[in-house]
């Protein structure tokens, strides 16, 4: 019992991350029907711009304004320039091939996604870095034998906080409206008087910092990141959309939630080392299965 | 004198016109093709060349191999496969166990790997097939890894983890063995080469074109009778099979084989070579390997930024040159690309040869005076045999009843209206009878056979075929291959045949030829045959669909709004022409719901509205119907 209640928590941390990531495709593809490759890259690029925030300066942000300060700093700071980065990687690798046809934009999402992650390796090296530790709050909380970290905690709650009110914007705001508007049928929106171009910047700044942001956090979770971090998470995001139904921006959270406790589970209980392929085998039946996803509406092909 | 002259003249200018069609490789590219093979086979002698560049150009041959293993599922059917390192590691792996473990020769498990790769992508790819193109590659990614890390885990103490198997046997035929980096550059090469025949001949076939027809345009594909499906498979088999032969020349060469060699990035490499050299296109491949493996070592010291480059280079290129480098060209070809034997050098001789035997149908005739036949009447309406049927047919979209107990009877030799007002249901009833939905209840008959229950390809080879309300064409294709979409479902050459091209299969590819250049002439579009299709005006692109329907040889044309788009002329001109389609034993079933341009033509009309059949009648009589007055135009106050 109490072993399942700490890999549930674990899963449901993991799983916030994923929730995270998760939406910034659901977005995407809500919108420009593309999968963003480089979205799980953008997420390592989140993770090193914080890691690297905190190490500046020998850590004189962490001295300054306390350690909880610095975390705040490299979060907000990764967030805004990671979204910045997002933007630019849709004016230059998305806008101009969109039109052309289905496979340019996939290659030239790829192409986006390889250069990242090498960039990345360029910049930062190809070595596991770590987060200076005393940049990390410390501190355990336990109730009876169930022990859980500040870090893990404060995690859960500002990433479930955050996926509440994206909820919100997007599901009780007129912009939100607009936003599922251009979803369903971007021509007709279009018609409509919504302007394209700012639901583009909105879906392309605020996906890519939500995917910064859980960079930050698995750095600070776990300590260490490295430079191709961002596929395994980007594609189990990715799984996590599915499972949620694409372009569907709450079964996101839900898919994303849903996958780290089953991936948790299973590693706790079944085994680590075949952890991914259940992953994959769980994307594939659920393609297989109900391909628009557990909360995704069925819709017929018009011919 | 001068008269003879001129005309000596002429004819030689004439003669000179005529042989440019035909247009045969040119000297430069045949003097370009000698140089490349003198190349690669004195490679490994050339003064500057030591055993490391000529372990490189082995490595070129390598990732040849597996870039052309690629293009069959990428370049030739669209398909995007991110995972294809799976299939070269299931080929290596399968060398390495079975000669670690039973000490099989390699060589002799060139085979095997290609059949164990095969079989493998068979049965992955058999359930997620019908996923469309971003889930497709997706789940290849799941594919990828999900080998990757199988062999990692060391099932079974077979894969040894991620030291991976070392110490597999170098290939050797009988007692001569292959060891030196020269042995594997010739060995590698005259499988590249082989392969490379076989993918020629398999590119001007029936196959190889039904594999471009679903790139270009699914839907269209299976409406034109293609087992989309399990072309898609095939396509997947052969790619796997070909990484399996990949992954025992890698196996057997180096000796050694690691999960390392099978990542992610590996897939991606293969996705780079097939884009940067251009889809489909052989020689593009052969460059595409080229650069992305030479490029690291001229430039070592950068070596470790090479996918940096080659991801930025690959965003640039669907910015810039979204076809590849080297694109394979198909207008310029003509019907020399379409790789059929004894065609004679003037297409126009052709074309009055297959008229002349043609002549036996009874084209060009006008039917006997319809309006003649209008007035009597009667008699008509139990005219001719029923061939088309809709038994209480029934479509419901969740709540919506989209089409309701609707009774359709179409007979031979008629032209026979469904008219209605927008949303009716009229489509959906046409998508019911071509079996893309499958009806609430109800059946369908076809010439006294069921035909509720068949997928669309199979009921467009029993003799209906169709046309789109928007136009479906394969626009990167050529009008007459367009056509020769038609005629396919007919045809029977498989896989092998279009490998080797045996003379049955010639005899084969020249019919549909004949039959597509018949039909194409029939439309009056012959002198675009070698025109891609995305290229002709809106009115041309309706024949050109028109065309393709008729080269399927069927009974039953079903033409959705066909005068759409069309201005009043070509609207009359289509209707004439459809007309005297009934004088060759074609029967038509217009959906159309401009009521002008049926009542001119049809024999029948039956009239649609909120799914249900409200009236039906000589075209006369349902002119002057009040229901059908009404639901045109509402109800009279």
């Amino acid at each position: 019992m109490h072993m399942l209640l700490e890999q549930f928590l674990n899963g449901l941390t993991i799983g916030s991350f994923y929730a995270l990531v998760a939406m910034g495709y659901s977005m995407v593809y809500g919108v420009m029907k593309l999968v963003n490759f480089a979205h799980g890259d953008l997420f390592t690029l989140g993770s090193y711009l914080g890691y690297s925030i905190l190490v500046f300066g020998a850590g004189w942000i962490t001295q300054v304004l306390g350690i909880w300060g610095g975390v705040v700093v490299a979060i907000s700071g990764a967030m805004i320039s990671v979204g910045i980065v997002g933007l630019v990687v849709e004016h230059i690798a998305y806008r101009p091939v969109y039109k052309v046809g289905r496979l340019p934009v996939v290659a030239s999402a790829l192409g986006m996604s390889i250069f990242i992650s090498n960039g990345i390796m360029a910049i930062w090296g190809p070595r596991f870095q770590a987060y200076p530790q005393n940049a990390i709050p410390s501190g355990i909380l336990s109730f009876s034998d169930i022990r859980i970290t500040f870090v893990k905690l404060i995690t859960l709650l500002v990433s479930l906080g955050l996926m509440a009110f994206i909820y919100w914007l997007v599901e009780k705001t007129f912009f939100g409206t607009a936003v599922r508007a251009m979803a369903l049928d971007r021509d007709t929106a279009t018609l409509m008087g919504i302007d394209f171009n700012k639901i583009i910047l909105f879906v392309f700044f605020v996906g890519p910092a939500l995917g910064a942001m859980a960079g930050v956090f698995a750095g600070l979770n776990y300590g260490r990141i490295i430079f191709n971090l961002g596929w395994t998470y980007g594609l189990k995001a990715f799984t996590a959309t599915i499972l949620g139904g694409i372009g569907n921006i709450p079964g996101a959270m839900i898919g994303g939630l849903l996958l780290g406790v089953m991936e948790s589970l299973f590693e706790g209980f079944v085994s680590g080392a075949w952890k991914n392929v259940f992953v994959f085998l769980v994307l594939i039946i659920i393609l297989i299965v109900r391909p628009t996803g557990l909360i995704g509406e069925k819709v017929a092909e018009k011919v | 004198m001068a008269e003879v002259t001129r005309k000596v003249i002429q004819r030689i200018f004439k003669s000179q016109k005529s042989s440019k069609i035909p247009l045969k490789s040119s000297p430069l590219q045949l003097v370009l093709l000698a140089l490349v093979i003198i190349f690669l086979i004195v490679y490994p002698f050339l003064p500057f060349v030591n055993n490391y560049w000529i372990d490189v150009g082995f490595f070129v041959g390598i990732y040849v191999l597996l870039g052309l293993s690629l293009n069959i599922v990428l370049g030739e059917v669209g398909l995007f496969d991110l995972g294809h390192a799976a299939f070269y590691a299931i080929g290596a792996y399968t060398t390495g166990i079975l000669f670690t473990q039973l000490h099989i020769p390699t060589m002799a498990l060139l085979p095997i790997s290609a059949i164990v790769a095969g079989g493998f992508a068979y049965l992955v790819t058999f359930p997620i097939i019908h996923l469309r193109g971003d889930y497709l590659c997706i789940v290849t990614i799941g594919i990828g890894e999900v080998v990757r890390i199988t062999a990692l885990n060391n099932p079974f103490g077979l894969t040894k983890g991620a030291n991976g198997i070392t110490g597999i046997g170098n290939p050797n035929f009988g007692l001569f063995s292959l060891h030196t980096p020269t042995h594997f550059y010739y060995y590698i090469w005259i499988i590249v080469a082989l392969v490379i025949i076989g993918l020629l001949n398999l590119q001007k076939s029936r196959v190889g074109r039904a594999w471009n027809f679903i790139r270009e345009d699914e839907i269209a594909t299976e409406a034109n009778g293609i087992d989309v499906r399990s072309y898609k498979l095939i396509a997947f088999i052969l790619g796997a099979g070909l990484a399996g032969i990949a992954g025992n020349v890698y196996a057997s060469t180096m000796m050694t084989i690691s999960p390392d060699n099978f990542t992610f990035m590996e897939s991606c490499l293969l996705f780079c070579i097939v884009l940067l050299g251009g889809l489909g296109s052989i020689s593009g491949n052969l460059l595409g390997a080229a650069t992305i493996v030479i490029f690291p070592e001229i430039f070592r010291q950068f070596a470790s930024y090479r996918l940096l480059f080659f991801g930025a280079v690959l965003v640039v290129m669907m910015i810039f040159r979204p076809g590849g480098i080297w694109p394979r060209r198909r207008e310029g070809v003509g019907f020399r690309g379409l790789g059929i034997s004894g065609l004679p050098a003037d297409e126009d001789e052709f074309l009055k040869k297959i008229l002349k035997k043609a002549a036996l149908v009874p084209q060009g005739v006008d039917p006997p005076s319809r309006s003649s036949l209008k007035t009597e009447t009667v008699n008509e309406k139990v005219n001719g045999d029923l061939l088309l049927e809709t038994q209480g047919v029934t479509m419901q979209f969740g709540g919506l009843m989209a089409v309701n107990q609707f009774d359709l009877k179409i007979r031979e030799g008629k032209i026979t209206s469904l008219i209605g007002p927008n949303g009716a249901g009229k489509t959906t009833l046409f998508n019911v009878i071509t079996g893309i939905y499958r009806p609430t209840s109800g059946k369908v008959i076809f010439m006294s056979q069921d035909i509720t229950d068949l997928k669309p390809h199979v009921i467009i080879s029993k003799g209906i075929a169709r046309t789109f309300q928007n136009i479906r064409l394969f626009p990167s294709l050529t009008c007459i291959e367009n056509v020769m979409s038609g005629p396919h479902c007919h045809a029977h050459s498989g896989t092998w045949s279009s490998i080797f091209h045996p003379p049955s299969q010639k005899k084969e590819e020249r019919q549909i030829l004949e039959i597509a250049s018949y039909r194409l002439h029939q439309v009056g579009l012959w002198q675009y045959r070698n025109e891609l299709a995305k290229n002709l005006p809106y009115g041309k692109q309706r024949l050109l669909e028109i065309a393709r329907a008729l080269a399927t040889n069927p009974k039953l044309i079903i033409l959705d709004e066909p005068s759409s788009g069309l201005n009043d002329k070509e609207t009359e001109e289509l209707m004439d022409f459809l007309k005297k389609r009934i004088a060759e034993g074609f029967t038509l079933l217009l959906i159309e719901h401009d009521m002008n341009v049926v009542m001119g033509i049809s024999d029948w009309v039956t009239v649609m509205d909120m799914g249900s059949k409200i009236a039906e009648g000589l075209p006369r009589e349902i002119y002057n119907n009040p229901r059908v007055i009404e639901a045109y135009l509402g109800k009279e106050e």
